[in-house]
């Protein structure tokens, strides 16, 4: 009788796990559909106090591999030191003759008014971990809405797009990169304007586009198109590296080398905007609007690298 | 108190470490360490009712730290725990051969699981059957990590409770169901 009760008090909590289980990703799934996603107190509460707890877990990580890249990974340094200042030389030069060339033509004016638009306060975020499961591409920073931050909120780099805030607690952020599988970004070829999707595939992207007439071709560099509203156009992606034979079908696939390099990614720009268009989508009641006064001065200026490549 | 601090520190600190190797291993050649310990609290942990709610614990943690769903993973562990628990009253698992077979088993249908939760929640996702491609290196790492973890875990909950968890004694079926 006893052993009666147990296998049903066992079947019962297994019951009560599992609808807790799925009633949570249903929850989740349409906070993540309506744009609003901040954890509930209790998770938020438990990203917040992990935030801490994972840097130190990841301290002798990072110890080991800071030792590898400072020094042993600096042995021909010199050397790059002096092509690379060679090569500035030749940069700085190539821009003077440049902006002689813009002045006399009158277009410098509008160009800094471009930039103006473009210019968004920023917050640099810290990557404090990486995706526990090894099945999805994410990443854990270490601030979150007291900063600013909230869900829909691209991440860049000094290189270029990296993904996009999905989730955040006070002080904490997930963000989705863009190797994620469950990442779709409309793209654009700079050369010849073909639009596509980038999708990510777990440990790569690729560009679907269609058309058999599309010009795509290997080395192209892949821009966001911003279309959709969520990240601003221009940001850079990637670069094709194959483009699939164009037979009989209609979608066709490139597969694309990331701009940015993701397995040594330390920290990351968030941008505190959220387009008209977000806002649309995401139909917030107002307290959803970043505060551009929360700490984002020293990042601002140094985001002001990251290269846009279409603007 | 501190016994149980060093349980919740299992189920919360795992999933963590498997955050910290991420820059140092592909994806697809990491073992899926949360997996392992739900599989290995599913021998070694006497009582199944905690065993469950530390198994959606681990898993819900996992969750908080990845791209998933809440509640994605945890759905999965405690399905998994179930599983191992059910296989492990049929079967002895003791030695590292069975537990590297269970595990490997486990994984696969953790990858299926996975990939169809997903494919259902966020239909335009990259997650159908025929990207599964990167299952069975998970499956070998898993497989090989096994015996490893459940010794290490076995350990743990040996300390924790104060005796002897690799020998827990098989249920044996009879067909009398009364004995005097």
């Amino acid at each position: 009788m006893t052993e009666i009760r147990s296998r049903v008090l066992l079947a019962g909590l297994t019951a009560l796990l599992v609808g807790f289980a799925l009633v949570n990703m249903v929850v989740d799934r349409r906070a993540l559909a309506q744009g609003g996603r901040e954890l509930s107190w209790w998770s938020g509460l438990a990203l917040d106090v992990a935030v801490p707890v994972q840097k130190f877990v990841a301290m002798p990580f990072d110890l080991a591999r800071g030792g590898w890249s400072d020094y042993v990974a600096l042995i021909d340094v010199r050397r790059e030191n002096g092509d690379l200042r060679a090569k500035l030389a030749e940069t700085e030069d190539e821009n003077l003759q440049l902006r002689e060339a813009l002045l006399a033509s009158g277009r410098l004016d509008r160009i800094a008014e471009m930039r103006e638009e473009y210019d968004v306060p920023m917050v640099r975020a810290e990557l404090v971990g990486l995706d526990a499961s090894t099945w999805f591409r994410s990443v854990l920073l270490d601030r979150g809405r007291n900063h600013g931050i909230h869900s829909g909120m691209p991440l860049i780099s000094d290189m270029g797009l990296v993904g996009l805030v999905t989730a955040t607690s006070r002080n904490a952020a997930k963000g989705m990169l863009l190797l994620d599988r469950q990442s779709a970004v409309s793209a654009v070829v700079q050369r010849s304007r073909d639009r596509g999707v980038v999708r990510g595939t777990g440990d790569g992207l690729v560009f679907e586009f269609v058309g058999r007439e599309a010009d795509v071709a290997a080395g192209d560099v892949l821009i966001t198109s911003g279309l959709g509203g969520v990240f601003p156009k221009g940001l850079r992606i990637g670069a094709v590296s194959t483009v699939e034979d164009a037979s009989t079908q209609l979608q066709r696939e490139a597969t694309v080398d990331p701009v940015v390099d993701f397995g040594r990614l330390e920290q990351v720009f968030v941008m505190l905007r959220r387009s008209q268009t977000m806002d649309l989508l995401y139909a917030t009641e107002g307290g959803d609007q970043p505060d551009p006064g929360a700490d984002p001065a020293p990042a601002a200026k140094s985001a002001k690298n990251a290269k846009k490549g279409g603007s | 108190m501190k016994r149980t601090a060093a349980i919740l520190a299992l189920v919360f600190g795992v999933p963590m470490l498997q955050g910290s190797l991420a820059p140092f291993l592909p994806a697809a050649f990491r073992p899926d360490l949360a997996l392992l310990v739900v599989f290995a609290l599913s021998l070694s942990w006497r009582d199944p009712a905690t065993g469950l709610v530390l198994a959606a614990v681990c898993g819900f943690v996992v969750d908080l730290f990845s791209g998933a769903l809440l509640g994605q993973h945890a759905l999965l562990s405690v399905l998994a725990f179930v599983a191992a628990r059910a296989l492990s009253i049929q079967v002895s698992l003791i030695g590292a051969l069975p537990q590297m077979i269970t595990a490997a088993a486990l994984t696969a249908v953790h990858a299926i699981g996975i990939v169809g939760l997903t494919a259902f929640f966020t239909p335009g996702a990259d997650f159908t059957l025929l990207r599964l491609g990167g299952v069975a290196p998970r499956v070998a790492v898993n497989a090989i990590s096994a015996p490893a973890v459940i010794w290490v875990v076995n350990g743990l909950v040996a300390w924790v409770i104060g005796e002897d968890v690799g020998r827990r004694p098989l249920r044996i079926a009879t067909t009398r169901s009364w004995i005097p």
